[in-house]
């Protein structure tokens, strides 16, 4: 029963902040985002065809109708068609939304793990040199920025000029080999630049957990380094780690890709989020923050889920 | 495999509509600097869609591939058109048997015949605003009850006295007036021939798949490449090197010998790839995924031995090809004419004062700078509008006007009273990127130089190119940073942006108004190009400079590399997509 009101409870919060968040992208998006009526006219324009274009693209209807109709849209999940291209919203997301998700997924995947390992163990050996060599190259790598180690990994991966081992550029993808050749690089960029960042987060969060008094009472007692970092630490931790995964996920998926998709050519949501921006294709900035805005309110629904399974205590305060 | 199982699902969802051509496939790869919004030949309004619309679909008449200066030639028309006496009627004869790709929107999923209603479907839907349609300038005004048949509901059905399909393959057009440019409109993607069936059965979703009869068939297309096969059904002409304009004397090296008497298209595979990041262009080129860039300015150091005229480096010439292509347009700085305070003005002395201003900021200007800064010195500084790749450009008309005299222009300024105190505050305006500001500190830098003050001179700069053409074209910049691409080869299309009545919104960005320059430009225009076109066409140059209306201008030069491998002679200016039907890759005779 309690369960059952704290999910209604976080349920009307979820569509309140759903609600919050399309009336303020609605109104950045319409109000100060670009108008595409000069980007339609040909050459020597009339007023009456300046005019023409403007209805066409409901510029001329009131800002509340043109909310309501958006709102419409969100419940019917239809935003129509692309003003760019004329291509669906709908197919345009089905089309892109999995080339994204097949490009970051193994980046995001390995640079969340590989930085709670070596967070982990900088963490176990705080002070030593391992410790400053880890946090050292955390550094570096925040440090540099996601364009330059891109256009380094493909001189160095993808050109006569380096090893010449995989493509600078495509998505040809109809078999895992295929898959594999050309996600290579992006996923290698992607964990170059996140790696440093999760790394120093994660260390942070263990060495927290190290100091408490649970951890010295397990070493006390002898357990192994194995038993104390993955079943005290990590568990402890869980909650701020998954709060920080959860909630990257949404920001990855959309946007995150933007770079990768722009320099290895390939066709995702980012790229295509991105030139709905620069253009003012409504439509599909439309569906793009109602997705985003959507998968934040999931995750928000999956972290509070979650922070009962890993720590009960979440759930009896 | 259970595990595997969401992977091999998401792969198959996201895999490439475009991928696996056979093994024996001929496919050719070209790299594009910007990506088409459309593909529906009524909103091919860039270069970019320009050059796929015209693979497929047919146009009426193209440019000859190798002919300099460029000539036109039929397409899908049998011939050239049949003029009257009087320049006011063309009839055009199509070529018999030229069919539609197959597409569900035809009856029985099979693609009919191209037929002269068409053609005039084609043309009446760039007035049709359900169309969003954008090249109705090139036909407004011209076409005899055009503009009435738009006026009474744009209803198809509805016979327009001037357009019409005499019989199924033949096409008669009446104009209200000699327009001598209009068969090069008849070459614009704008023209490209659509089948009714297929807008009406896709309407706005054209514009992300084709329905034509060009040489080419889409397989696919989204921001990143667009991906075409060879369309079997495409008319079986043999390439004819003499009647394309060969010239044995400047394209021997190019090897096209080879083509003579085949078919084209010459490849299975057409693939573009829309890469606007230099680094990346340059990255996919040398990583061998593209056959095809021009060459980013930023790689200029390491790729050319010598700037004038551009010639690769040993190491790049054994593998490539390079070509240099001086642009038919330029670049321009507009006054806002219309803004008294330093354009047209009622007042005759305050107008002198305003001119002599302008020409203040003109002798200011420094084009070499300018040209060796951001147009890696290869660039062509002329003065006026006329590019040089006009035959009624003049190579000394009036030098005087692009070379920088500060001291004239600090002359200029006190003798018409003007000081740090009293000059307007400059608003220069440009679409927001890095290469725009640094070209806005530079011009500052320029005007320093004459003694206007920095903060008097303050930069606009607008998130979209729309947004900047509706400030400019509400009279809010007063300095408009502007490039014309010509549309056609001839120069009148340069000349009318100037002309009075083409004032802004239209092209006449600087709302330009010299009655002079008008009545002229309404004798010249309609006339067939002759010395009396150009003599009139030389005046009104002369016009624009007397009274500094424009701070210009430069042509760019553009360098192309390409495989040696690819037989080609690439164009980015009238010939355009055109040439890529002739692209001929060396692998096939292997």
């Amino acid at each position: 029963m309690n369960g059952a009101r704290s999910l209604a409870r976080a349920t009307a919060h979820a569509l309140a902040l759903l609600l919050g968040v399309t009336l303020v992208s609605f109104l950045l998006m319409v109000h100060f985002g670009p108008d595409r009526t000069w980007g339609l006219l040909g050459k020597n324009p009339s007023q009456a065809q300046i005019d023409e274009v403007r209805a066409d693209l409901g510029y001329d209807q009131p800002l509340p109708a043109q909310y309501v109709r958006f709102l419409g849209e969100l419940v019917t999940l239809d935003f129509g068609l692309s003003d760019k291209t004329g291509e669906s919203v709908r197919q345009l997301m089905a089309r892109t939304l999995p080339v994204t998700l097949a490009l970051v997924l193994p980046g995001f995947t390995l640079g969340n793990v590989l930085g709670v390992l070596l967070g982990m163990l900088a963490a176990w050996r705080r002070d030593s040199v391992l410790d400053r060599l880890i946090l050292g190259g955390s550094v570096a790598g925040m440090s540099l920025s996601f364009l330059v180690i891109i256009i380094a990994l493909q001189i160095l991966l993808c050109t006569p000029w380096g090893l010449d081992l995989f493509p600078a550029r495509g998505w040809r993808v109809d078999s895992l080999g295929s898959y594999l050749w050309y996600v290579t690089v992006p996923t290698l960029s992607l964990v170059a630049v996140t790696l440093g960042y999760n790394t120093r987060f994660f260390r942070a969060v263990a060495v927290g957990e190290l100091g408490r008094d649970h951890i010295r009472t397990a070493r006390a007692y002898g357990a192994s380094t194995g038993a104390i970092l993955f079943r005290h630490v990590l568990r402890n931790g869980a909650v701020a780690m998954l709060t920080r995964v959860l909630f990257s996920l949404p920001l990855v998926v959309v946007s995150g890709s933007l770079l990768l998709e722009t320099y290895f050519g390939i066709p995702g949501i980012g790229r295509a989020t991105f030139d709905a921006i620069t253009s003012g294709d409504q439509p599909v900035l439309k569906a793009v923050v109602s997705l985003t805005a959507v998968m934040f309110v999931l995750v928000q629904l999956f972290a509070d889920a979650s922070y009962r399974w890993v720590d009960p205590r979440v759930g009896r305060r | 495999m259970t595990r595997l199982l969401p992977l091999l699902l998401l792969l198959t969802a996201c895999s490439d509509p475009g991928a696996g051509p056979s093994d024996d496939a001929v496919t050719y790869v070209h790299a594009m600097d910007g990506a088409p919004a459309s593909l529906d030949p009524a909103q091919a309004s860039s270069v970019y869609a320009s050059f796929l619309v015209v693979n497929l679909y047919d146009t009426l008449y193209r440019y000859k591939y190798l002919a300099r200066p460029y000539e036109l030639t039929p397409n899908l028309a049998a011939a050239m058109p049949e003029v009257s006496a009087d320049g006011l009627t063309l009839t055009i004869r199509l070529k018999p048997g030229v069919r539609y790709i197959d597409d569900p929107a035809f009856a029985g999923g099979r693609g009919r015949e191209v037929t002269a209603a068409d053609v005039v479907y084609s043309l009446l839907r760039h007035f049709d605003p359900a169309s969003r349609a954008q090249g109705a300038w090139l036909w407004q005004g011209r076409i005899e009850g055009i503009d009435e048949w738009k006026a009474a509901g744009a209803d198809y059905d509805n016979p327009v006295a001037g357009l019409q399909a005499l019989d199924t393959h033949t096409v008669q057009i009446r104009l209200t007036r000699p327009y001598p440019q209009f068969v090069h409109t008849l070459a614009q993607a704008y023209s490209a021939v659509v089948p009714r069936e297929a807008v009406e059965r896709y309407g706005r979703e054209l514009g992300s798949r084709a329905v034509g009869s060009g040489p080419f068939m889409l397989r696919s297309f989204d921001s990143a490449r667009a991906v075409m096969d060879r369309n079997p059904a495409f008319r079986r002409e043999p390439f004819d090197l003499a009647r394309e304009g060969y010239d044995a004397g400047s394209q021997s090296q190019y090897e096209l010998e080879t083509l003579e008497g085949r078919a084209p298209p010459f490849v299975d595979r057409l693939e573009v790839e829309f890469i606007a990041e230099d680094a990346a262009r340059w990255n996919a080129f040398r990583g061998g995924q593209v056959d095809f860039i021009k060459v980013p300015a930023a790689q200029f150091d390491q790729v050319l031995a010598q700037r004038e005229p551009p010639r690769a480096t040993p190491e790049l010439a054994a593998e490539y090809h390079l070509s240099a292509e001086r642009e038919s347009g330029f670049v321009y700085t507009n006054f806002d004419m219309s803004n008294p305070a330093i354009g047209h003005h009622p007042d005759p002395e305050r107008a002198q004062r305003n001119r002599a201003l302008r020409c203040a900021i003109v002798n200011g200007f420094d084009w070499e700078a300018r040209n060796n800064r951001f147009y890696s010195g290869i660039g062509k500084v002329f003065p006026g509008v006329i590019p040089p790749t006009t035959p009624e450009y003049v190579e000394d008309a009036g030098s005087d006007y692009i070379q920088r005299d500060v001291e004239a222009a600090r002359t200029l300024l006190s003798e018409h009273g003007w000081n740090a105190d009293n000059l307007p505050v400059l608003e220069y305006g440009y679409p927001a990127s890095v290469t725009e500001q640094q070209m806005f500190e530079q011009f500052r830098s320029f005007m320093a130089d004459i003694g206007y003050p920095r903060e008097r001179i303050r930069p606009l700069s607008f998130a979209t190119f729309g947004d900047y053409f509706g400030a400019y074209s509400r009279g809010e910049v007063m300095l408009i940073t502007s490039s014309w691409t010509m549309d056609y080869p001839d120069a009148e299309n340069v000349m009318q942006l100037f002309y009075g009545p083409n004032a802004a919104p239209g092209s006449n960005s600087a709302s330009y108004h010299n009655p002079q320059y008008d009545a002229l430009y309404d004798r010249a225009a309609p006339m067939a190009p002759s010395p009396q076109r150009t003599a009139s066409f030389q005046a009104m140059n002369r016009m624009i400079m007397d009274d500094c209306a424009s701070i210009t201008g430069l042509a760019r030069t553009l360098v192309f590399m390409w495989n040696r491998d690819a037989r080609m002679l690439p164009d980015r200016s009238f010939t355009g997509g055109f040439f890529l039907r002739f692209v001929d890759k060396a692998g096939r005779d292997g």
